[in-house]
């Protein structure tokens, strides 16, 4: 039975996924069924088995452990999901992507999400992780007939299997050290090594790095980014940019600092570095863009820094801050794509800077509620990112990472510059007539306005959240 | 909780603001300026409830836990000076708010929202005890100032609303570093996690981290002041934004920086603040002769009065970091006066470019025939704040003067120069402005001050008389604050007063002591 | 001469540089796909060696759930191209630059 209650969450956005898949095969042409309803009950059923698992730390089938942390990054994942579904459910028809698979696929990816946030073994991590990417290497190109979209998803898929096939060497190798792919196995094989580890233990750690690096984005490994982001459909670069970085850095989080903990000396150094040459090249090189979706895979870059910044720190504070991150830059972020996705008509779609210009005459909550996402992007009170960097920083300063956090600081300054570009842009006159925005519905609209205020009570009242990360942390580390 | 009341009042307002229909413009423009006055009124009994001789640092105390994880609290209270300042904010929030009827008429619903949440920032900066409490409405005053400039502004709004808000966050995030800093420290000093600005007070910090946090608050604090060479954003922020805007921006935002200062900087780092009074003193005294010499090369009307302020503050930031309760006392009260006479005079240039839509000084000449009472009251301000006798200017000036005087005679000399040199273009403004004959025609029909607009300034002239003539109930009220603050910074004055009180009743006794705390002027 | 682990696992290394070199260097899509597949592979391959080396089946395990998650991976891959192709008539990736810097 506790087997069965571990994977509860899993289980039935699973069964939603299924649901969607056997509607859509059963739907008659051109009848309109709810489909995204399915899934939006199935994700909130979820959410709901997620909240009785608390606290009690149920294993499944020995490989997947309900313990807080993977609860908290169910959650996050869960309601990315939902704010995903709320978004697509305006914009499917307008772009002609083909709904039942659309959802089914958003669904499994949410499966394998959950699974890479909540897995104790190498074997089942390296399974979600493809679970998750391959769903999400369709719905990238999920517009057949768009050729930035099947070329989008093909770089994406060929970078992502490049990166999945070192993860598995990486694997390999530490099933070679620890003679099991488990990761308690592997921490007590490393810790009895850990004075003179041998070339294996290198190796594994730094193909494992390798995979996470790119599936995270840092810098070295973030060139699939950009493309990836802009050939898009909006909606599901939103849930990309979001969900996609919140398992892998929950994995990560669980890897390194769980397993190779003991070896944590060793690759802080080089994880400094690519942690600040990610959040500088995420920064400067998203300043020079002229396409917002482009600007935003750049932003979410340097966040994924930000990120690694709190991995680094590796402190109680550093890893509760970890979530608190995912957490808040996952509303505004799904936020932002959604107002983008919004604005987007049939012949003005590749989310152009210039699409902004003067929104807020067009439509002024859009603007708005844009702009309220873009700040909190930049790490602006009383939003939820300001507390999210503080609490990154402050962990980072307390643990003696002062370079980091400067360097943390000052991108984060240069970054608002490229948020408040479009702001500016959207409050603009324009000289041309009045700007078109597509009419979009009360699911979009009530989207919209739900992540705007959990941005707001992020900020303003961040406590619950912040304890809950923290009780979160304390069940595994 | 009156204190939460005078924060959320302008808020409150703002909200009603949000529900209402966008075409009812007249309802719009009564509810901003009945939540603004509602403002002011629900913030006057800080005055007469403010107990001076009261032993509590703070008085108004409101204190809950916030997030309670990294101890931070919602922690307010108000000393004789942020009193004053949030009763200066409360006025000029009103005044603002009125003197906008009739000068924009562009999504007026949106620009008195954003009026009103800047000042519910510009309060909480004010009241706040708790470091992330304040860091907080420290950033959250730039937002709305942003697009008051932006969207509301004249010429090159876009460019300077961006300038303007990019500055003075790389200020507030190096601010923010600072902040870090201490924190962390308090922490290992007495394991416990807490912002709480008292506690600091007390703090023991080695002499190393107050040099480096004192930079940090240094670089937030200065660019907000503006001091030389971080006043570059001003000019520009100034000119380009509505009347409404460069009313608060002068009289408020600017405030917020040497009111940092005066909480955060001098008396959490003392030892460094001594260490920094000859380097500050000179970015003061250049800043005080360099706006001046600037004010007086300008041809825009507002970039002069910008100009003026950088001037002014630079004689503020001297005058506090003089370190002597003379100097101290001039400085705070010449940021009330400054607030009062900077914001009546971009008030006046709002009216006649509210009827001529130009800034260009020469556009006019002669006004004083056909609008006297606006020369009249544009006279007024003038003199208040070149510094006349009998008008407020004088009282900030002369204590500031003799503050500085007792720590270095060049010093007083240079700022005394600079005096000489603000008499001189504001004299220079008037009579390019008000005097002589009208020589553009465009001027001939130039309507006199209207009832709402001389309402506007009848606050700041009866302040502009009151604190000249009779500035001891705002001496009275700031002397508590004043005295913890030299206790701090320079307890060697402190302590020399102390025994100066005791000798007072004993006249053969009385040892050489620095005379700094009577305000009459020769003493020394 | 016995066959040692050492050289299983240089084979392994082996075909992993060489799928490696391949997504690197070659220009046609399907070899690209190929030379992936060879990564995962030579993945296989050491799992399998130190499953051997450790006497455990666990390895061999992992190497056939691989096995069939590489098959996926495959399935979908050639779908992509397929629509890619549909698209851009060709499998040349030098061609395929819709999206620049």
């Amino acid at each position: 039975m506790d087997n069965l209650q571990a994977i509860m969450p899993m289980l039935i956005v699973t069964l939603a996924a299924m649901a969607t898949m056997l509607a859509e095969a059963f739907r008659r042409k051109d009848e309109r069924m709810p489909i995204g309803g399915l899934g939006v009950i199935g994700l909130v059923g979820a959410i709901a088995a997620a909240g009785l698992l608390w606290d009690r730390n149920a294993v499944g089938f020995g490989v997947i452990q309900a313990d807080n942390f993977s609860l908290f990054v169910t959650v996050v994942v869960a309601v990315i999901g939902l704010f995903t579904i709320m978004f697509s459910s305006e914009v499917v028809e307008r772009e002609g992507i083909p709904s039942g698979e659309y959802y089914t696929l958003t669904l499994f990816s949410v499966v394998g999400m959950m699974m890479m946030a909540s897995a104790t073994d190498l074997l089942v991590i390296f399974i979600a992780l493809e679970i998750m990417s391959i769903a999400v290497y369709v719905l990238t190109g999920i517009k057949r007939t768009d050729a930035a979209g099947t070329e989008a998803s093909f770089k994406y898929f060929l970078l992502g299997s490049f990166s999945s096939a070192f993860f598995l060497y990486g694997i390999a190798f530490s099933y070679a050290v620890s003679g099991s792919t488990r990761l308690d196995a592997l921490s007590t094989a490393i810790a009895q090594s850990a004075s003179a580890p041998g070339p294996m233990v290198w190796l594994a750690m730094g193909l494992l790095l390798v995979g996470f690096a790119f599936k995270v984005s840092a810098v070295p490994f973030h060139m699939w980014t950009p493309d990836a982001y802009e050939g898009a459909p909006t909606v599901v670069t939103g849930f990309m940019s979001t969900g996609v970085k919140a398992a892998a850095v929950a994995a990560f989080l669980r890897v390194f600092l769980s397993a190779f903990e003991p070896l944590r000396g060793d690759w802080t150094q080089l994880l400094t570095w690519i942690a600040m040459l990610t959040m500088v090249v995420g920064t400067v090189v998203g300043v020079a863009q002229t396409n917002v979706k482009r600007m935003l895979a750049y932003s979410s870059i340097a966040h994924a820094g930000y990120l690694l910044a709190g991995i680094i720190a590796a402190s109680a504070i550093g890893k509760s801050a970890v979530l608190f991150y995912l957490a808040s830059y996952a509303v505004a972020n799904v936020g932002a794509f959604g107002v983008i996705a919004f604005i987007a008509t049939r012949e003005r779609n590749t989310g152009e800077l210039t699409d902004f210009t003067g929104l807020w005459y067009a439509k002024p909550m859009l603007a708005v509620l844009m702009a309220v996402f873009l700040l909190s992007l930049g790490g602006f009170p009383p939003m939820a990112g300001f507390i999210a960097k503080w609490y990154i920083f402050a962990a980072a300063v307390n643990e003696g990472f002062y370079t980091l956090a400067i360097v943390g600081v000052l991108t984060s300054v240069v970054s608002v510059f490229f948020y408040l570009r479009i702001v500016v842009m959207m409050f603009m006159s324009s000289n041309k007539a009045e700007l078109e925005v597509p009419p979009f519905g009360i699911v979009g609209t009530l989207g919209l306005a739900l992540a705007a205020i959990a941005t707001f009570y992020l900020g303003i009242l961040p406590t619950r959240l912040i304890d809950l990360a923290t009780q979160s942390i304390s069940t595994i580390f | 909780m009156s204190l939460t009341l005078i924060l959320l009042t302008p808020l409150v307002g703002a909200l009603v603001l949000l529900a209402m229909p966008r075409r009812l413009e007249g309802g719009i423009k009564i509810v901003a300026n009945v939540a603004a006055w509602a403002g002011f009124l629900v913030s006057l009994p800080l005055w007469w409830q403010f107990d001076p001789s009261s032993a509590d640092q703070f008085q108004f105390v409101t204190r809950s836990p916030w997030i309670p994880s990294i101890g931070a609290e919602y922690h307010t209270g108000i000393d004789g000076f942020s009193a004053l300042l949030v009763l200066l904010t409360t006025l000029m929030g009103g005044i603002a708010i009125t003197a906008s009827w009739s000068a924009v008429s562009l999504r007026i619903k949106e620009y008195y929202i954003a009026l009103l949440v800047l000042q519910t920032g510009v309060i909480g900066a004010f009241i706040a005890l708790d470091l992330l409490l304040f860091f907080l409405f420290f950033e959250v005053m730039l937002v709305p100032m942003y697009f008051l400039i932006g969207i509301w502004g004249s010429d090159r709004r876009l460019y300077s609303a961006i300038k303007f808000f990019l500055y003075t966050l790389v200020g507030s995030v190096v601010l923010l570093l600072g902040i870090l800093a201490l924190y962390f420290h308090l922490h290992a000093v007495t394991g416990v996690y807490s912002f709480d600005v008292t506690r600091y007070y007390t703090l023991d910090v080695p002499p190393r981290l107050q040099f480096w946090v004192f930079l940090a608050f240094f670089l937030g604090f200065s660019i907000k002041v503006p001091m030389f060479p971080f006043h570059t954003w001003l000019p520009d922020a100034h000119t380009d934004a509505p009347t409404a805007g460069s009313v608060i921006l002068a009289a408020l935002l600017l405030k917020a920086g040497t009111y940092g200062f005066f909480r955060f900087s001098m008396p959490m780092l003392p030892d460094a603040t001594r260490e920094a009074v000859p380097w500050i003193a000179l970015l003061s005294l250049i800043g005080i002769v360099y706006g001046a010499l600037c004010a007086m090369a300008q041809q825009d009307w507002k970039r002069l009065v910008a100009y003026s302020s950088v001037s002014h503050m630079g004689m503020v930031v001297l005058g506090l970091f003089a370190l002597t309760p003379t100097g101290i006392t001039g400085s705070l009260i010449q940021q009330i006066n400054h607030g009062v006479s900077t914001g009546a005079l971009f008030l006046l240039v709002g009216v006649v470019y509210e009827r001529r839509h130009t800034r260009q000084i020469d556009a006019y000449g002669g006004i004083a025939a056909v609008m006297p009472l606006y020369a009249a009251i544009f006279l007024l301000m003038t003199m208040s704040s070149i510094g006349l006798p009998a008008l407020n200017g004088f009282v900030g000036e002369v204590l500031i003067l003799q503050g500085t005087f007792v720590v270095s005679k060049v010093w007083a000399g240079v700022a005394g120069l600079g005096i000489i040199l603000g008499a001189a273009y504001m004299l220079w403004l008037y009579q390019r402005t008000m005097f002589g004959e009208i020589t553009h025609d465009e001027n001939r029909g130039l309507k006199d001050l209207g009832l709402r607009e001389v309402f506007t300034f009848v606050p700041l002239i009866i302040l502009a008389f009151w604190i000249g003539l009779y500035p001891k109930p705002f001496v009275d009220r700031l002397a508590p604050a004043v005295q913890r603050l030299v206790e701090r910074v320079s307890p060697e004055i402190a302590a020399g007063a102390a025994a100066a009180v005791h000798a007072v009743p004993d006249a053969h006794a009385a040892p050489a002591v620095p005379a700094t705390t009577h305000p009459a002027p020769g003493v020394h | 001469m016995t066959i040692t682990p050492g050289h299983w696992l240089a084979l392994s290394a082996a075909l992993f540089t060489i799928g490696l070199i391949g997504v690197l260097v070659r220009r046609n899509l399907i070899i690209i796909f190929m030379a992936i597949e060879l990564m995962l592979n030579a993945g296989n391959i050491a799992l399998v060696t130190f499953s051997n080396l450790h006497q455990q089946v666990s390895g061999q395990v992992f190497a056939l759930f691989v096995i069939a998650v590489a098959a996926a991976e495959a399935a979908v891959g050639l779908g992509i191209v397929l629509a890619l192709y549909r698209n851009k008539e060709t499998v040349n990736i030098d061609e395929i630059t819709v999206m620049r810097w």
